[in-house]
């Protein structure tokens, strides 16, 4: 299996990624899976520029559904990154992601967010589909860097 | 009126840490010999500059990260060896400066946290440039005051220490300054860690360190 | 420079300097990239109230990356908004550019130009220069590359706008970073020789001293940042045990 980290993190390629995992999971390969930035150049270039000599590739969460099995094979060691709850959510769905450790990383204040950590901020919508990915055998938790405290879902949603 | 001036110093220095500049003259060095230069002992001052530099190497303001301030902490620790002459001034100053760079360090979280509730909401119709000119430069002058604080109250402290303690102090000049290096050598050890570690960097850490010796002999 | 005077770019330059000034937990940096657009905004929507504030609150939004390589996305940021750039392109690139701006500069300046600018002035120190010319040289070498940074950062962002990925990549800042720490490695080797041999060193104070030097030391190198409190804790408190024997005797 040589998906090392599943990820969820809004600002996607950056320190607490790259320094933080990134020196203690080695990754071969980042593979960021947004709709949006599948099929933006300009802003994929800027992302490339942090993740130093690693392989950076885009997909759509379509795309990514199909290429999953192939990402698990490859001997090339990736972390799967999405920017959103959602995105993470419809790329598991139907127990995609069954038996995978799915990572809460940063996701700021905003309107409609309810604070849980002081990096990790929820809409109910978020929360929905994190208890949907959990039932179907993924285990969820916030862990911002590899050092830190790690927090199961279940913890989190009772805070 | 004195210790106002330090005070004043301090907060000044401190803002160039985060909120204005970044020019380093919040680094212990400078801030350390421009003390020293205002009280009348730049030598002192950067010599206790030199010290807590090295001890700060490794500490930088990266990220949303708590550091320890070095800026306070080095003016705090220059304005408590001034004001006295014993044996006891460098290394008690030193430890007065080690333990107010972490109380700075804790103000910066503070303010960082306070600053939280001055800044306009991004989403909030209201926010206009007057609002975000006032809040900004708002925030850089409760800065400027947090760094007075500080840099005021440790001195008083320092100093009182010193005062009733320094004349006591039992080891001389050499031992002390030696006790103080190897607290120091320990960032050192994280400054090559951080850079990729022994194994890694052996070769330069070994020519430098010829390097320094030889240059040290017959410099 | 369609829209932009030369006054309102210097004048967003010069406020760069403060970016970091409302620093919260809440937007980072957000206020103060907003305050730092001001002049430029003004003057590009000069005639036109409601655009401007629509603009100040778009940049009021989460912002951080490193105080100097900011530049890059303030410069480009006023490109876009002076291009007329709709509202979602020019927070995708904020989005987009922090990340890599925080990680370059931090790799770049704080974990390489700093402390070999620092270690070259301690061991000017120890050699024995006088204060004037230590502090002066660290003060002239340290912010001669300071400000060459974030006058180059705020020039190629102006220049390429949403595309200056590429002048960033291919300014190879992260092996110029390499290249720096290449010469940190020699000095922190310079300063622990010249911290043992030279004037007010260890060796002065007798060769016992040397022993827990290195012990110290290599304990650093192991273990890495998570030593520096203990370290600091063990220096405070063995300096007020020595100060409170010394009451007692």
């Amino acid at each position: 299996m040589s998906i090392v980290l599943f990820r969820i993190d809004e600002r996607l390629i950056h320190g607490q990624v790259v320094i933080g995992w990134g020196h203690q999971l080695r990754p071969d390969r980042y593979a960021v899976v947004d709709d949006d930035l599948a099929d933006s150049a300009w802003e994929q270039d800027l992302y490339r520029l942090g993740a130093g000599t690693a392989d950076v590739v885009f997909a759509t969460t379509e795309d990514a559904r199909g290429r999953l099995s192939e990402w698990r094979d490859d001997p090339l060691r990736t972390i799967l990154l999405t920017r959103d709850v959602t995105t993470m959510g419809r790329l598991g769905a139907g127990g995609m992601l069954a038996g995978d450790r799915v990572n809460l990383g940063g996701l700021h204040h905003g309107p409609g967010r309810r604070e849980l950590l002081t990096y990790l901020h929820l809409t109910a919508e978020d929360e929905d589909h994190l208890v949907k990915l959990a039932a179907e055998g993924v285990e969820v938790s916030a862990h911002d860097l590899p050092d830190a405290h790690r927090v199961p879902l279940e913890t989190l949603l009772e805070g | 009126m004195e210790l106002a001036l330090v005070a004043l110093l301090g907060g000044v220095l401190a803002l160039d840490g985060t909120s204005v500049g970044q020019f380093m003259l919040s680094r212990p060095v400078v801030a350390g010999a421009l003390t020293g230069w205002m009280l009348g002992d730049p030598a002192l001052g950067l010599l206790i500059g030199t010290l807590l530099e090295l001890y700060l190497l490794v500490s930088f303001p990266s990220g949303g990260a708590r550091f320890p301030e070095g800026t306070t902490a080095t003016v705090v620790a220059v304005a408590t060896a001034v004001a006295s002459d014993t044996a006891g001034a460098l290394p008690i100053a030193i430890a007065v400066g080690l333990l107010w760079g972490q109380v700075g360090g804790f103000s910066i979280t503070a303010l960082r946290k306070a600053n939280g509730f001055i800044v306009p909401e991004p989403a909030d119709s209201r926010a206009d440039s007057a609002r975000v000119a006032t809040a900004h430069l708002g925030a850089v002058g409760l800065d400027f005051l947090r760094g007075a604080l500080i840099t005021g109250t440790g001195v008083a402290i320092g100093r009182m220490l010193v005062a009733r303690v320094g004349a006591s102090w039992p080891l001389g000049q050499r031992e002390s300054l030696a006790l103080i290096l190897v607290g120091g050598a320990v960032s050192v050890g994280i400054l090559l860690h951080d850079l990729g570690g022994f194994r890694h960097r052996r070769v330069l850490f070994a020519a430098g360190f010829a390097l320094g010796i030889v240059g040290v002999r017959f410099l | 420079m369609s829209a932009l005077s030369r006054r309102a770019v210097t004048s967003t330059f010069l406020r760069s300097f403060l970016v970091q000034g409302s620093w919260n937990y809440h937007t980072m940096l957000g206020t103060g990239f907003a305050w730092a657009m001001l002049p430029g905004l003004r003057r590009i929507f000069e005639g036109d109230p409601e655009g401007l504030d629509a603009s100040v609150r778009r940049h009021l939004d989460h912002f951080n990356a490193h105080p100097y390589l900011a530049n890059v996305a303030l410069g480009a940021a006023l490109r876009l908004e002076a291009d007329g750039t709709d509202e979602q392109t020019v927070r995708r690139f904020k989005t987009a550019v922090r990340g890599p701006l925080g990680g370059l500069g931090d790799s770049l300046v704080w974990a390489a130009w700093l402390p070999t600018v620092s270690m070259a002035a301690l061991t000017l120190w120890w050699l024995g220069l006088p204060v004037w010319l230590v502090v002066g040289l660290f003060l002239v070498v340290y912010n001669a590359g300071h400000l060459a940074l974030r006058i180059w950062g705020f020039r190629i962002g102006l220049r390429d706008g949403r595309d200056v990925a590429l002048t960033l990549s291919e300014a190879r800042l992260a092996q110029l970073g390499e290249r720096i720490k290449s010469i940190a490695a020699l000095l922190v080797g310079v300063l622990a020789g010249v911290v043992l041999a030279g004037r007010e060193g260890l060796s002065d104070a007798g060769p016992l001293w040397i022993v827990p030097a290195v012990v110290c030391f290599a304990a650093g190198l192991k273990i890495g940042h998570r030593a520096w409190r203990p370290a600091a804790v063990a220096t405070v408190t063995a300096i007020a045990l020595i100060a409170w024997w010394g009451v007692l005797l």
